[in-house]
């Protein structure tokens, strides 16, 4: 029988602690550890811990020592020394009040420090974002550049960005483990985050998250962060800005009374006919670079679409038909197109430039955009998104859809939304 | 009391002591700290299950052995039982033991209200727990955070059954949290002031004031949901501008002193095992008094560092901050004085001295991670995340369920008249041991490198995938280790090494009547001279010279006798409480009463107002009989 319950236990904790401190090295096998100094924010925090976790190593070890030698040396042996009613020692208990005490005044004060530097109204000249909080998907906004987007955030190295923080619905909380702590969308409330990414910080892709439990779909509150260069977000920005134009745009049908395709106009749009994409973080890059920011969610079982049809899928029909009869445009905004102006879910106008959809949970492309409007409440517990797919069951009408687009009708959608650069 | 009526009317007590109907009626307070000790261990099973399933899920990434849904109920109703069905009734299996048995007296201030906390815990937690096994158990976390928790976003009966089960449930501990304050500050044994009670009694003493003073604010917070959920009023009402704070700062002045009304009773337990197992007293015991009072006092001040991130400012983050991290130090204390305890002693590696020096090493990793959290930038980063997870596992595994166990076999050949195994009981020990550090410290890192809680899955490649997979071998291992804990606790019931009254050579009073100790504990109520006064009898050398036993008591001789005989309370003329079934059948209709609302849900307006009112009658009628009809 082993005697010693401890003997073994410290140092493999010990060693686990050694491990813990390595574990903040790695980046391709570690993509959201919080050890790192990309933002002056996370360095902040970073500071703070690591003296946190020397003065923790220390009493774990003065006290695993001094439980394990204490068991060791007075453990029960024939012909040992008999116990003594020892009652106390003052100054003793004196001691291991006052050290821990000690210890936690120089914990304390770059605490209090920190608190209030993190917590200083951000710099002037901070690039605003807001973050609204939506089951289970995230709307960012850029009220200076006019820009209104979902899920992927882009924001330039070398400048401050100042998120402020609502929700629409319950709470949420924002959360990118690499740029420093998070803050909770609160119902009601506005809350402030700031950090400013590194200069020298490259074109680079950042996994974020929703951290406060908001129901079903929790776990599928994603999103993406891109810090790019200043000139690729100024590109990024100004054509996000710019209302909807789809390439394969022929003339929308005669009769239509609304135009769904705006056309470019102003003074300066003479790059109307071939709009530009403006930038996008390249896919190529995460697929090779970032791999752990692509989403790996499969499409759940049950689930079917004739693939086939997609590449014959019609965008102006998409546009015409598609999106008006399923009912899209109830909830989706497309800049430029009359009349799909709703905030409910998430704004469509550029989604062609985005690599995610549903919250992050899935890669946007033809055959999962497919099944996701075919049966989105099948593809994400709890969705909000309507079933649109006719003859589709509906697990939280528990019916089956009898209106809703066929899977032609779908693939036109398709096709028009990732005509949607 | 029972102590002065009239020994006449003892003989009338019906003395039936086996069969169901002598458990449902009794009034025994060891009978009914049996009874909370089986009916937690068996929701402690049903909590462990939960997390059995919830880890499977975890297991690899893209799991799909469980539905979102299931999963968002498993977790809530993992944390709700293990937090108020089985950590804190386990407790109270103690409570109700031990406190009498400790303070010398021969039962608790009012049996029947005892009783009545039993069986509302019971009813209240079959309330609770039964519908997971419809798929519509309570799915808000076992935090409940508003909005999330009102109909506008759940508009099922999950909900209803956490808010009103905790409602009900919430009875109980008040109701129990006041028969023990009047206990203990009445009942006490000649000679057993305040400063000679045996240290587990004291941490419970503080506890059950923690009980009074946090209760109220959660049951202000669910009356406040209730009547939205039911009634239409508008606390949490996000479209008419409530605040979702005012839910969370209600939730977190009950909430985190509920941590140490969790964490108390077990480091009274050890600090009961420590010293017997050392053959020393208990190091400083007068510190371990005051900071426990200390821990429970400052314990009401820091609830907002659950709240760092919800944006209340930097001079408030700076307040609670350091109001939590003075907490560390009176913690520190014990932790120390525990050592110190076995300092010099004679250190005896029984099974419950095992599970005492292992809450001393968990509770510590707890502890300085806890430190880590109070400070709020850092949180920012740990908050949320399976860093927080692991933290308060080794505070509640690790501090909580180590000390529990360690009383549960320190206290079996008691309650029993057998020991545990002392082979299953290692094999339970060092399994669960090693099964916890592997369930819980790989969470450690899986939160610091970027994994957020209460997530049903995850995607591979995000640097967690290995140390999800070492936390569920972790938890089978801890699956094992219980059912050889159970299969021993079952057994040895009637096979078990047949214990004396004393098996240990410990010091305090419950170890100086016979295991079991009979119907009415103490066959003459003890005259008490000094903290130890069994150590006083067989060891009275150790007054040579010194004071006894650390205090101001009368040196000499203890007074003290040894009781080894069992008579019945009938014969020694003792007059006992009289078996009733009113407690039990008016906790029914408390919890018949609350289920009335749940109708409300579907629009049957006439079958809740006759359950209601069905139910109101039952409790009215169940409190007058229970309340005209004589004690003894």
């Amino acid at each position: 029988m082993p005697k010693l319950s401890l003997r073994h236990a410290a140092p493999s904790a010990l060693a686990a602690v050694a491990l813990l401190a390595l574990a903040g090295c790695g980046f391709t096998e570690y993509p959201n550890s919080t050890f790192n100094h990309h933002t002056d924010f996370n360095t902040a925090i970073d500071a703070l811990f690591q003296r946190l976790l020397f003065w923790g190593t220390i009493v774990f070890v003065v006290v695993e020592v001094a439980l394990v030698y204490t068991i060791i040396k007075y453990r029960k042996r024939p012909g040992g020394p008999k116990p003594r009613p020892i009652h106390g020692h003052a100054a003793l208990e004196i001691t291991w009040t006052v050290i821990p005490a000690l210890i936690l005044v120089l914990i304390a004060i770059p605490t209090v420090k920190t608190i209030f530097q993190t917590q200083a109204d951000a710099p002037a000249g901070a690039l605003k974002v807001q973050v609204i909080g939506h089951q289970w998907w995230w709307e960012f906004r850029y009220p200076e550049l006019g820009v209104v987007t979902a899920n992927e955030l882009y924001v330039p190295v070398g400048r401050t960005v100042e998120f402020e923080l609502t929700t629409k619905d319950v709470l949420h909380s924002f959360w990118i483990p690499q740029m420093g702590g998070k803050r909770d969308l609160i119902t009601n409330k506005t809350n402030y985050l700031w950090f400013t990414p590194n200069a020298d910080l490259g074109t680079s892709a950042w996994n974020g998250f929703c951290t406060e439990y908001c129901g079903s779909s929790h776990a599928n509150m994603k999103f993406r962060l891109y810090t790019v260069q200043p000139d690729e977000f100024a590109a990024w920005a100004t054509h996000q800005a710019s209302p909807a134009v789809f390439s394969a745009a022929p003339a929308p049908a005669p009769t239509t009374p609304v135009t769904p395709v705006a056309q470019v106009t102003g003074a300066d749009s003479a790059a109307a006919p071939a709009p530009t994409t403006g930038y996008v973080f390249p896919r190529e890059r995460l697929e090779t670079e970032f791999p752990h920011v692509l989403p790996q969610t499969p499409i759940p079982a049950g689930l079917t679409f004739d693939d086939a049809l997609l590449a014959g899928g019609d965008p102006v029909r998409g546009a015409t038909e598609g999106f008006m009869l399923g009912g899209c445009i109830g909830c989706h905004a497309i800049s430029g197109v009359p009349g799909a102006v709703s905030e409910i879910g998430p704004n469509l106008t550029h989604i062609a430039s985005r690599h995610t959809i549903a919250g992050g949970l899935y890669k946007n492309d033809a055959p999962t955009l497919a099944r996701w409007i075919k049966n989105a409440r099948h593809m994400k517990p709890g969705s909000l998104m309507n079933t649109i797919g006719r003859g589709e069951y509906d697990p939280i009408l528990k019916m089956t859809n009898t209106g809703g687009l066929d899977d032609r009708q779908i693939a036109d959608v398709v096709a028009y939304l990732l005509a949607l650069k | 009391m029972a102590t002065l009526a009239a020994p006449a009317r003892a003989t009338a007590v019906p003395a039936s002591s086996t069969g169901l109907w002598s458990w449902i009626a009794t009034t025994d307070h060891k009978r009914i700290g049996t009874l909370y000790l089986w009916t937690a261990l068996a929701f402690f099973l049903i909590g462990g299950f939960e997390a059995l399933l919830i880890r499977t899920q975890l297991a690899r990434p893209n799991m799909g052995f469980v539905s979102a849904e299931t999963y968002n109920q498993l977790f809530t109703m993992h944390g709700t039982t293990m937090v108020f069905l089985a950590v804190m009734p386990l407790s109270a299996a103690f409570f109700n033991y031990l406190i009498p048995l400790q303070i010398g007296a021969r039962d608790v201030a009012f049996p029947r209200l005892n009783a009545f906390s039993y069986w509302v815990y019971l009813l209240g937690g079959i309330f609770i727990t039964v519908p997971i096994l419809f798929q519509v158990a309570p799915d808000g976390g076992w935090f409940g955070y508003a909005p999330l928790t009102t109909t506008q976003f759940s508009s099922g009966p999950n909900i209803d059954f956490w808010v009103i089960g905790l409602q009900v449930l919430g009875v109980s501990s008040l109701a129990a949290a006041f028969n023990f304050i009047t206990t203990i500050i009445n009942l006490r044994a000649p000679g057993m002031t305040l400063m000679r009670m045996p240290m587990f009694t004291w941490m419970s003493f503080v506890v059950q004031f923690l009980l009074i003073l946090a209760f109220p604010p959660i049951t202000v917070a669910l009356v406040f949901l209730l009547m939205d959920r039911f009634f239409g009023t508008t606390f949490y009402a996000i479209a008419q501008g409530a605040d979702p704070l005012l839910w969370q700062h209600l939730f977190w002045v009950f909430g985190h002193p509920e941590v140490y009304i969790l964490i108390l009773p077990a480091f009274g337990l050890v600090s009961e095992v420590l010293p017997t197992f050392s053959k020393k007293p208990l190091f400083g015991y007068n510190v371990m008094v005051y900071s426990g009072i200390m821990i429970g006092f400052l314990g009401f001040g820091v609830w907002a560092h659950h709240m760092f991130s919800v944006g209340m400012g930097a001079v408030a983050d700076s307040i609670f901050s350091l109001m939590t991290m003075l907490i560390a130090i009176p913690t520190g204390v014990k932790i120390f004085n525990w050592i110190a305890t076995m300092w010099a002693g004679e250190v005896r590696f029984t099974v419950p001295m095992k599970f005492a020096i292992a809450l001393i090493a968990m509770f510590t990793i707890g502890g300085i991670s806890g430190v880590m959290h109070s400070s709020p930038p850092a949180d920012l980063q740990q908050t949320d995340s399976y860093f927080v997870v692991a933290h308060f596992h080794y505070v509640l595994f690790g501090g909580s369920i180590m000390g529990i166990f360690a009383g549960i076999y320190h206290y079996y050949p008691k309650i029993t008249g057998r020991f545990l195994d002392e082979r299953l009981g290692n094999v339970h020990f060092w399994l669960n041991f090693i099964g916890m550090n592997l369930t819980f410290f790989p969470m450690h890192f899986s939160g610091l490198l970027g994994m957020p809680r209460r997530i049903y899955t995850y995607d591979a490649g995000q640097g967690w995938d290995l140390f999800n997979l070492l936390a569920t071998y972790g938890t089978y291992l801890l699956a094992i280790a219980t059912a050889v804990f159970v299969w021993n606790f079952v057994r040895s019931r009637t096979r078990g090494v047949i214990a004396g009254g004393d098996p240990w050579g410990a010091a305090t009073l419950e170890w100086a009547i016979p295991s079991p100790p009979p119907e009415y504990n103490f066959a003459q109520i003890p005259t008490v001279t000094s903290r130890y006064p069994l150590w006083d009898l067989k060891t009275p050398s150790w007054h040579e010279g010194e004071d006894a036993h650390g205090d101001t008591g009368t040196p000499g001789p203890s007074p003290l006798k040894e009781e080894t005989e069992t008579h019945t309370a009938k014969a020694l003329g003792i007059p006992m409480p009289y078996p009733t079934a009113k407690p039990a059948f008016t906790a029914l209709g408390l919890v018949v009463m609350f289920s009335g609302l749940l109708f409300l849900r579907n629009d049957l307006f006439a079958v809740a107002m006759t359950v209601t009112l069905g139910g109101a009658a039952m409790l009215i009628g169940g409190l007058y009989a229970w309340l005209t009809s004589p004690l003894e």
